[in-house]
């Protein structure tokens, strides 16, 4: 063999070894999230399983400061390859170029398309002009109700087709009072923040218009004075009790003295442990229309990303059949793609409820993100002045008034508008 | 230059802390007021804009003026009450009985549980419906108990007087708990001697022989009560019903971190930065008419 040929096989070789060293080298993305990986669906270590050559570095930031650190790790260029953006957030971090539009990356994606998402997410994306986030699952608010009950004070149980009038009938007749003491109520307070602008959205106010203002107004006035008639003069629904970061720590309806409740559709999972009475779920009752408000966190890629292919094929993963097996199994979240919701990973049922797994489908094709879209002290600051005017502490007029003030302390003029 | 090593050797034990100073408390407080002019969202770059947010928050109708008015109250009632317990539970564990080791344990047990779970705690027991107090007051007659935690005119006394399971307020006894071993028995001996009564002794012996301790003790509660109200009030009613918990330490958390509008939130704390030295400063003046700093 001529030296000529030893050379070559020599730099062959080596050249070889290059190649090898490069295609097993290991890329590293950051990412956060409020949730701890569940052992049992762990879809982080999925991944690393399945895409052997990129790590993922994962830290875990409780969900009292998640937005907050998020927030402080964007400023100081810190912020984790791949976000996952609460809805008061990602607009602003889009706005402030701090995350990459995903639109192009859909659109080569093999895994799905945006066809398969829920239609809020379209909506999302109208509204932002692009495609910034892709939500990781989703929850909703429903309401819950008592079936022991229901069938004690033979009344057929709430349909998909239920409209508030069908509730106050309902909450009348479940009401017992003994004593002059009420000793069940037809409905429990209002407890989740949310639920407030959803039973509002349900009298016809927008809550966040198309052009991404806060707007409420007339729905907002119809709805606080009903509540309040339902509360004080017929006293079928419980009095507000302390609410604060909007979880309150008694429930009435778990405790089964109140037969009906509004809250999210993650409490299933809570409820799941009722083992006293039959339970099941239905759609929030139509008023003008029907409305729910939904809740996620969307993926998102950071702008200052260096590895952004990587950050995506971790998004693409998480979002494929497989990722969101594990993620909606996890957490009992139902999948935002309609294709693997009707699949039902996410439904974990008690021994006592729930049934009617459709109502959470059903309300994810006409809930919208509304309120939490905007920045959560706001909406929170609003929600205690409805709970004063409920407990006739102040008028509806003026919760109103202060209402639309604050929000253009907060949003400014061009943010809000009166309905 | 001779440079006196003895006079060198203190300044450098202090310059740990100096340094640390100067990093986390003077940069921080620096950065505050600067801030305070400024509109900052957090993610974009901060917007110079004057005095506008120190006149927003003084213009004529500003929710800030209920702030201050909530503060104000809140630290006033806070403060009377927590340091009343603390010196009345300092008093029953000085008595001469047996077992006092026992009750200390149970007054300051409540103090050092976490002041979140305390609250989850406190919630229950004063719900409308379900708490064990409207329970009770079942009992005798009262079916319809208040709503503790959601009535506009209950609820600022409520958490005031729940600030005595603080673990501040528990660290005040202990520290009016030491005061009171100090003072000489001869004088109470001596007192007694001549008829005094036991409100007698306290009024004129006790309490102008601790002065000092309860004049320390009641400066440290007002700047906590000012400042960390917070933590008892964000988690127990997180300012409502309404606006009627709604102290300025709350408001500043709000505007910097759920509304981002950290210019604003720092020209608050500005502001409660001041207060709180006019308020340290008054005390400090008026504490030369009534504490004694010698036996």
């Amino acid at each position: 063999m001529g030296k000529f040929v030893k050379i070559l096989i020599l730099l062959l070789f080596v050249s070889m070894l290059v190649f090898v060293g490069f295609s097993t080298e290991v890329i590293t993305i950051k990412y956060a999230h409020w949730n701890a990986l569940n052992e049992t669906y762990n879809y982080v270590k999925a991944f690393e399983k399945k895409y052997p050559n990129i790590k993922v570095e994962f830290s875990l930031i409780p969900e009292a400061e998640y937005s907050q650190k998020l927030n402080t790790m964007a400023m100081t260029g810190t912020a984790p390859d791949v976000l996952c953006l609460w809805e008061c957030d990602i607009t602003r971090f889009a706005k402030a170029g701090l995350i990459d539009p995903l639109d192009d990356y859909v659109k080569g994606s093999k895994e799905f398309t945006l066809d398969d998402f829920i239609p809020a997410v379209k909506n999302l994306i109208r509204l932002q002009g692009k495609l910034y986030g892709l939500p990781w699952c989703f929850a909703t608010e429903i309401m819950y109700y008592n079936k022991d009950m229901f069938d004690k004070a033979k009344i057929p149980y709430p349909s998909d087709r239920w409209t508030w009038k069908d509730f106050e009938n309902a909450a009348k007749k479940l009401t017992i009072v003994k004593d002059g003491k009420v000793e069940q109520w037809g409905c429990d307070a209002l407890s989740f923040q949310g639920l407030w602008y959803s039973l509002i959205g349900t009298f016809g106010d927008d809550i966040v218009n198309d052009k991404g203002q806060f707007a409420i107004g007339k729905g907002a006035k119809d709805f606080l004075q009903w509540w309040y008639d339902l509360t004080n003069k017929y006293k079928v629904v419980a009095a507000p009790q302390v609410s604060t970061s909007g979880i309150i720590s008694t429930d009435l309806f778990m405790a089964g003295k109140a037969a009906m409740a509004f809250n999210g559709s993650w409490m299933t999972s809570v409820y799941k442990d009722i083992k006293n009475f039959r339970w099941d779920i239905a759609p929030i009752p139509k008023g003008q229309r029907q409305y729910s408000t939904l809740h996620t966190g969307f993926f998102a890629i950071y702008s200052k990303s260096k590895v952004k292919d990587a950050a995506w094929k971790f998004i693409e993963f998480c979002l494929s059949d497989e990722g969101q097996k594990l993620i909606n199994k996890a957490g009992n979240n139902p999948s935002a793609r309609i294709s693997i919701l009707k699949k039902g990973y996410y439904k974990v049922r008690g021994p006592m409820g729930p049934t009617r797994w459709d109502a959470i489908e059903k309300t994810a094709q006409f809930a919208q993100w509304g309120y939490v879209l905007l920045p959560p002290g706001l909406t929170f600051d609003i929600v205690k002045d409805f709970n004063a005017a409920i407990l006739g502490q102040t008028s509806i007029e003026d919760v109103l008034k202060r209402a639309i003030e604050r929000a253009k302390d907060v949003l400014g003029e061009e943010g809000v508008v009166t309905q | 230059m001779n440079v006196d090593k003895k006079s060198v050797v203190p300044y450098l034990y202090i310059t740990p802390w100096i340094i640390g100073f100067i990093l986390f408390t003077g940069g921080p407080i620096i950065a505050t007021i600067l801030l305070s002019f400024t509109k900052w969202d957090l993610i974009t770059p901060p917007v110079w804009i004057g005095f506008s947010n120190f006149i927003r928050m003084f213009k004529v109708g500003s929710e800030f003026w209920w702030i201050i008015r909530v503060t104000l109250l809140f630290t006033i009632f806070s403060v009377i009450i927590s340091i009343s317990w603390a010196l009345f539970t300092a008093i029953l564990l000085n008595q001469k009985i047996r077992g006092t080791n026992i009750f200390s344990f149970f007054y300051f047990a409540p103090a050092v549980v976490p002041l979140i779970a305390l609250t989850f705690v406190f919630q229950l027991i004063l719900n409308k419906e379900l708490g064990i107090i409207n329970y009770f007051l079942s009992f005798i007659g009262i079916k319809e108990g208040p709503n503790w935690l959601m009535d506009k005119n209950l609820v600022l006394w409520v958490v005031t007087v729940l600030c005595i399971y603080t673990y501040f307020t528990g660290q005040m006894m202990l520290i009016f708990d030491s005061a009171l071993k100090e003072v000489p028995k001869e004088l109470y001996e001596a007192a007694e001697i001549d008829g005094a009564n036991s409100i007698d002794k306290f009024f004129k012996i006790t309490l102008p022989y601790i002065s000092p301790i309860l004049f320390f003790n009641l400066v440290t509660a007002t700047i906590n009560s000012l400042n960390t109200s917070f933590t008892l009030i964000y988690p127990l009613t997180a300012g409502g019903p309404g606006r009627a918990t709604q102290v300025i330490s709350l408001d500043i958390y709000n505007n910097a971190f759920k509304n981002f509008r950290m210019g604003y939130a720092c020209a608050e704390a500005v502001i409660l930065f001041i207060i709180t030295v006019i308020v340290s400063l008054l005390q400090f003046k008026i504490s030369k008419k009534w504490v004694y700093y010698e036996a």
